[in-house]
C-alpha cells in the first residue's frame, strides 16, 4: 500500500487554525487510479478542491498533474486503452455514474491548455464557440458575451477592432487569453489551467495572475504551475504531486514555507532531481 | 538528395509538356485549310469547248469535243502516248446532250433523234522497263439505249443500281419538253446474264403539273427522278410499286430575284445540290420529316454565295466534298461542315471541271484547250470546329444533331465526328460516380478517422488501400457480367435500397439521441457500427424484396396488346421518354464509384486523422459533442486535403477507361447459346447509344474508352485518328484545368484553415 498522502484528515481545522476561511469542498477525488494502457500515471490519490478558490498543482515534470487534470472534466476519454479506479465527485455527483452525460459535464468545467491552441477561426468565432455548440447563435447574445469575456480575459481593448479577423494574427500571449476567454464564454462553474503561463512573458504572465484572482470570485479554479512564485501568488491552497503520488496538500503559504515533507522540502528548494 | 528530386521535377513538367505537344502536333493538322498547287498544264490539239476527265493516276486525262471524238493526252508525254478514239455513234445523228458519271466515267449521250447512247472510259495500267506507271486508256461502247425516235434530248441520265437501271431524258424544248423514263432489264438464264432489254419508256410530263422539264438527275438507287423545270421547280418523282408518284416538289430559291440555275447530287446520292443565278448554294438531303412516313428532301446546308454565279459543279468521289466554279473563281467546299475548304482565283475561263478518284487532283479545261491542273491537299476535309462542337444536320437526320459515329461499311459515309456526345459521356459517367462514391467514402473517411477504435482502423485502412490497387478490368468485368444483369430487373429494388439504406440509418441514429444517457453509455464509443451492420444487410435484404412489390404498384405500364405490365424497364421509356438500356450509367456509376472510393477515402482519411489533437481536445473541452467537433473544427482543417482527394477522384473517374469499356458493351462476346450477351445494341460498327442527355438509364461512352476501342483500329494520321487524339486533348485540357482550379482553391482552403 502507498502511504497515505500528506493530506491533513481534517483541511478544515487546519484553515482555521490559520484563520483562513475554507469554502466547502467542490471537488472530491476520492482513491483514484489511472492507467495510461499498462502504465500507470496516477496512484490513489484523495483530496478536496475547494469552492470559488485557487488550487495549485505543483511537481516535477511527468508526475501526473495535467493527467489529472484532465481528469477532472474525463477529457481523457479521448485517449485509447485507458482505465481508473477510484471516484471523483463534483458537486457531490460522481462523474463516472452512467447517467452523466460527458458534454454536459464539459460545459460546466472549462479547461485552458498547457498550449494555446485557438481555432482556426475568428477571434470572435473562438470566444462563442462554446455558445455555437450548445445551439445559442441569438446574435445579440453573442456580441454581449463576447465583449463580457474578452474583458474577463483582459483582452477586450486590444482586440475589439479586429474580432472578425484570424485569431492567429494575435501574439502568443494574446492567444493564451483568447483561449482563456474561450473557456470562460459560457460560465463554467470550474476553470482548469493547465500551465498557463508557460509560453508567456512576464507582463502577460501578470496579466493573467491578475485575472486568476479576479476569477476567482466566479469560478473554482486549478491552475498546474512550475513556477513556486506563481503559485505563492495566486494560490490559496498547493497540492505537490511526485511520481502519480499527491505528497503533500495544503494552504499555499504553509506547503511553500514550511513543509511537511522532505520531498516537498527538496522540489521547493530546487534540490530536486 | 535535392538536385535529384528537383532533376525528376523537372522531367516529369518535360514529360507531361513532351506528351501535349505530341498530342497537339497530331491535332492541329485538323484545323488546317485544303491546299491547291497548280502542278501542269497539258494542251489538248483542239480549242473547240469540250469535256474532260481524270484517270485515277492523273497521268492521262481526256478531252471529248462533244461529238464524235475523245481524246487521251498525257500529263508526261516521255511515259504515256496520246491517242484518239472515234466513238461509234450512228451516222446522221449529233449529240445534243451529254452527262458524265464520274463515279464509273460513264458517258450519257442524247441524241439527236431522241436516243440514248452510253460509252465507258477505261483505263489500264502497267509498269514499263523503267518502273514508271503506263497507262492507256480506251472507250467501252456500253449500250445504245433505242427509245422511241421523236425530238432531240435536251437532258439525259442513266444509273445502273444492279437489278434496277433507269434512264430519264427530257425530249424536245420549251413547251413541248417531254419527261420520259425507261426501264432497262436483263434477262438471266442458265448461262449467267444475257441481253440488256428496254422496256416501255413512260412519259411522266403530266406529273409536272403543267411545268416543263429542263434537267432530270437520277439517284443512284434508280428508283426516282429528280426534274427541274422551266418555273424553277424540282419535281421529285418516285417509283413504288412499279408505278410513279410525286413525292415532293418545291422551289429551292423562293422568290423570282434570283431563281435555281442549276442542281446536281453529292457523293452518295441523297443530297440535291441546288445553285441560283446570284451564286448562292443550298443543299436539300432525304429524310423522313417529323409527321411524315416518306423520306424527302428537306434544306440542310447553305453556303456563301459564288459572286458571279455558279457554272460548274462538280462532287468528289471519296467523301462529302464537292468544287464550284465560274470565270473567276474556283471553289471546294465541304458539305458536312458547311466549310469553304479552299478558294482559288482563276485567270482563265473554264469550260468543264474533272477530279481523280482520290479527290488528290483538279482538273480545269479552258476554251483554248488547255487542261489546268491542280494538286489538292485537304486530307481532313470533315474536321473542324464546327464538326467536333456544333450540332450537324448530317444526312438522312431529322435535325442538326451532335453524334459520333467515325466509321461504316460503305464508301459514301459520311463521319459523324462531334465530340459533344463524348465529353458529355465523361462528365457524366464521372458525375454518376462521384454521386455514389463521395457520400460514401467521405462519411467512412470521417468515421474511421475520428470514432472508429484504433485497433479496428489498424485493419480498415490497409483494407481499404488494397481496395484502391484492384484492376480496374476486373471491375469492368464484374459490371458487365454481374452487376449489369442483376441490376437489369432490380431497378426499384436498388431505389428502395438506395432510399432506404441512408433514411433508416439517420432514424436509428435520431431515435439512439433520444436515448437516455445510461443506456447509451453502455455501447463503448466507435462501436456503434457493430450495431449499424446488421441493421443495414437486413434493409438491403428487405429493399431487395421490396422491389418487385414496388413495381407491381407504382410502375405499371400498358402492353401493346392492351394489358398492364409491370416492369421499370418498359416503365421507364414510356413515362420519361428516354431510352433504358441494360448497361446504363447506373452500373457504370457503380462500379466506376466503386474503383473510387478507396482513393477518396484513403487520401481524405489521411488529412482527418492529422488533424492536430490539441484543437479536438479544446473543442470537447468547450462541451461539443463528436459530431460537432467533426463538423466544426475537423473537416474545415481537414478540408484542403479533402478536397484534393475529390479532386483525385475526379481525376480517377473521367480518365477510367476499362470500366465504361466494358460496363457499356463495346466488346462483342457470346453466351454458350450463341446470344450475343456483350455490344448487344446491335448498332452498326463504331455506333453505340450515345448520351445526349443526362439520363441515368441510357448508355453513354467516354472519351477515354472510345480511344481505347477506335484507336487501334483507326489508320495512322487519318482524320479519324487525330480526332482520337482531339478527344485526348479536351480530356487533358479538361482535367488541366479543372486541377488547376482545384488546386489554387485547395491553397486558399489551405491558408485559411493552416493551424498556428
Ligand atoms: N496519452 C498518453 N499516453 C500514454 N502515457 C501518457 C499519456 N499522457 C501522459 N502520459 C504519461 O503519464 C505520465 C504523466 O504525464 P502528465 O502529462 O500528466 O505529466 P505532467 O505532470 O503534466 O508533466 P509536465 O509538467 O511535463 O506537463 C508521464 O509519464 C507521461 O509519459
Ligand atoms: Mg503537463
Amino acid at each position: 500500500m502507498p502511504p497515505e498522502p500528506a493530506t491533513p484528515a481534517s483541511p478544515t481545522t487546519d484553515f482555521s487554525a490559520q484563520g483562513e476561511p475554507l469554502n466547502p469542498a467542490f471537488i472530491e477525488v476520492d482513491h483514484f487510479h489511472f492507467w495510461y494502457g499498462a502504465k500507470q500515471a496516477i496512484q490513489d490519490i484523495n483530496m478536496e478542491i475547494p469552492e470559488r478558490q485557487i488550487t495549485a498543482f505543483i511537481g516535477p515534470s511527468g508526475c501526473g498533474k495535467t493527467t489529472l487534470l484532465r481528469n477532472l472534466n474525463r477529457l481523457n476519454d479521448l485517449i485509447e486503452n485507458i482505465r481508473h479506479e477510484g471516484d471523483i465527485r463534483i458537486d457531490g455527483q460522481s462523474l463516472y455514474d452512467p447517467s452523466v452525460e460527458v458534454i454536459s459535464l464539459r460545459k460546466r468545467v472549462g479547461m485552458v491548455f498547457q498550449k494555446y491552441n485557438p481555432f482556426p477561426k475568428t477571434i470572435y468565432e473562438n470566444v462563442v464557440f462554446s455558445l455555437r455548440v450548445a445551439g445559442r447563435n441569438a446574435k445579440a447574445e453573442l456580441d454581449e458575451v463576447v465583449e463580457r469575456s474578452l474583458r474577463g480575459a483582459a483582452l477586450w481593448d486590444e482586440v475589439k477592432d479586429k474580432l472578425h479577423e484570424s485569431a492567429y494574427g494575435l501574439s502568443g500571449g494574446q492567444q493564451q487569453r483568447l483561449c482563456i476567454a474561450r473557456a470562460i464564454a459560457n460560465r463554467p462553474q470550474i476553470l482548469l489551467m493547465d500551465e498557463p503561463c508557460a509560453a508567456l512573458d512576464p507582463v502577460a504572465t501578470l496579466k493573467i495572475e491578475a485575472l486568476m484572482t479576479q476569477l476567482k470570485e466566479e469560478f473554482t479554479i486549478v491552475i498546474v504551475t512550475h513556477n513556486m512564485q506563481q503559485a505563492a501568488r495566486v494560490s490559496d491552497r498547493t497540492a505537490y504531486f511526485f511520481m502519480g503520488r499527491l505528497i503533500e496538500y495544503g494552504p499555499t503559504l504553509q506547503l511553500l514555507s514550511k513543509p511537511r515533507e522532505k520531498a516537498t522540502q527538496d522540489y521547493i528548494s530546487g534540490r530536486y532531481g | 538528395m535535392t538536385s535529384i528530386i528537383a532533376f525528376g521535377g523537372v522531367c516529369i513538367v518535360v514529360a507531361v509538356f513532351g506528351i501535349f505537344a505530341f498530342i497537339f502536333s497530331e491535332v492541329v493538322p485538323l484545323f488546317g485549310k485544303a491546299r491547291v498547287e497548280k502542278t501542269a498544264t497539258v494542251q489538248f490539239p483542239v480549242t473547240a469547248d469540250g469535256l474532260t476527265g481524270l484517270d485515277e493516276w492523273s497521268q492521262l486525262p481526256f478531252h471529248y469535243d462533244g461529238q464524235r471524238t475523245l481524246r487521251f493526252q498525257p500529263v508526261q508525254p516521255s511515259i504515256n502516248q496520246p491517242s484518239q478514239v472515234t466513238l461509234p455513234l450512228p451516222d446522221a445523228v449529233t449529240v445534243t446532250s451529254r452527262r458524265f458519271d464520274p463515279e464509273h466515267n460513264r458517258l450519257i449521250l442524247g441524241l439527236s433523234d431522241g436516243q440514248v447512247a452510253i460509252y465507258q472510259v477505261k483505263y489500264a495500267s502497267s509498269a514499263d522497263a523503267t518502273g514508271s506507271t503506263v497507262v492507256k486508256g480506251s472507250v467501252s461502247s456500253e449500250r445504245l439505249l433505242p427509245l422511241p425516235p421523236g425530238q432531240p434530248l435536251q437532258s439525259v441520265d442513266y444509273k445502273d443500281a444492279g437489278d434496277r437501271k433507269l434512264v430519264a431524258v427530257v425530249q424536245g424544248q420549251g413547251a413541248s419538253a417531254k419527261l420520259l423514263v425507261a426501264s432497262l432489264r436483263q434477262s438471266r438464264s442458265l448461262l449467267g446474264a444475257g441481253q440488256v432489254k428496254i422496256g416501255e419508256s413512260i412519259d411522266l410530263t403530266a406529273k409536272l403539273e403543267g411545268q416543263h422539264p429542263e434537267h432530270v438527275l437520277i439517284p443512284g438507287t434508280a428508283d426516282s427522278v429528280i426534274v427541274e423545270t422551266d418555273r424553277h421547280e424540282i419535281f421529285y418523282l418516285f417509283l413504288k410499286n412499279s408505278a410513279w408518284e410525286l413525292r415532293q416538289r418545291f422551289r429551292p430559291f423562293p422568290g423570282e430575284s434570283s431563281p435555281l440555275a442549276g442542281i446536281d447530287l453529292l457523293l452518295g446520292d441523297v443530297s440535291l445540290v441546288t445553285w441560283s443565278d446570284a451564286g448562292d448554294l443550298r443543299i436539300f438531303s432525304l429524310f423522313v420529316p417529323p409527321g411524315e412516313t416518306t423520306r424527302l428532301f428537306g434544306q440542310t446546308k447553305s453556303f456563301p454565295a459564288l459572286p458571279g454565279g455558279i457554272l460548274h459543279y462538280l462532287p468528289s468521289q471519296r467523301n462529302k466534298s464537292f468544287a464550284v466554279a465560274n470565270d473567276q473563281l474556283l471553289r471546294i467546299c465541304h458539305a458536312t461542315t458547311e466549310g469553304v475548304r479552299a478558294s482559288i482565283k482563276l485567270s482563265f475561263r473554264p469550260v468543264d471541271l474533272a477530279m481523280d478518284a482520290k479527290s488528290e487532283h483538279l482538273a480545269l479545261l479552258d476554251n483554248s484547250g488547255v487542261l489546268h491542273l491542280y494538286q489538292v491537299d485537304d486530307p481532313h476535309p470533315e474536321a473542324g470546329f464546327r464538326a467536333f462542337f456544333s450540332r450537324i444536320w448530317y444526312e438522312g437526320s431529322s435535325k442538326p444533331k451532335h453524334e459520333w459515329q467515325s466509321t461504316s461499311g460503305t464508301d459514301d459515309f459520311e463521319p459523324k465526328l462531334s465530340l459533344t456526345p463524348l465529353i458529355i459521356g465523361s462528365l457524366k459517367g464521372t458525375l454518376y460516380a462521384l454521386l455514389f462514391a463521395v457520400p460514401i467514402a467521405l462519411l467512412a473517411a470521417v468515421f474511421v478517422a475520428q470514432f472508429m477504435h484504433p485497433d479496428v482502423k489498424k485493419v480498415v485502412k490497409p483494407v481499404m488501400e488494397i481496395m484502391a490497387s484492384l484492376p480496374s478490368v476486373v471491375l469492368g468485368f464484374l459490371a458487365a457480367l454481374w452487376l449489369a444483369p442483376l441490376i437489369e430487373t432490380r431497378v426499384p429494388s436498388v431505389i428502395a435500397i438506395v432510399i432506404l439504406i441512408p433514411l433508416i440509418s439517420a432514424l436509428i441514429g435520431f431515435g439512439w439521441s433520444l436515448l437516455p444517457v445510461r443506456h447509451r453509455n453502455l455501447l463503448p464509443k466507435g462501436s456503434e457500427y457493430g450495431v449499424l451492420i446488421p441493421i443495414v444487410i437486413l434493409i438491403a435484404w428487405g429493399g431487395w424484396h421490396l422491389g418487385p412489390i414496388l413495381e407491381r404498384v407504382f410502375f405499371v405500364t400498358d402492353a401493346p396488346d392492351g394489358s398492364k405490365i409491370a416492369d421499370f424497364r418498359l416503365w421507364w421509356p414510356q413515362f420519361t421518354g428516354t431510352p433504358y438500356d441494360q448497361r446504363n450509367c447506373l452500373v457504370v456509376g457503380f462500379m466506376m464509384g466503386f474503383a473510387v472510393i478507396p482513393i477518396i477515402f484513403t487520401i481524405s482519411e489521411d488529412s482527418l486523422s492529422n488533424v492536430p489533437p490539441s484543437i479536438i481536445s479544446a473543442s470537447e473541452a468547450l462541451g461539443a459533442s463528436r459530431w460537432q467537433v467533426v463538423r466544426t473544427v475537423v473537416l474545415p482543417v481537414a478540408s484542403a486535403g479533402i478536397f484534393s482527394a475529390l479532386m483525385i477522384g475526379f481525376g480517377r473517374a473521367v480518365g477510367e477507361t476499362m470500366i465504361v469499356v466494358m460496363a457499356t458493351g463495346n466488346t462483342a462476346i457470346m453466351d454458350t447459346n450463341g446470344r450475343l450477351i456483350f455490344g448487344e445494341f446491335g448498332l452498326g460498327h463504331g455506333q453505340f447509344p450515345l448520351a445526349d442527355h443526362w439520363d441515368i438509364f441510357n448508355g453513354m461512352r467516354t472519351l477515354s474508352a472510345n480511344i481505347a476501342v477506335e484507336l487501334p483500329e483507326a489508320a495512322v494520321h487519318s482524320t479519324h485518328y487525330r480526332t482520337l487524339f482531339l478527344g485526348a486533348m479536351v480530356l487533358f485540357l479538361m482535367t488541366f484545368s479543372l486541377n488547376t482550379a482545384a488546386e489554387l482553391l485547395r491553397q486558399r482552403l489551405r491558408e485559411k484553415f493552416r493551424i498556428g
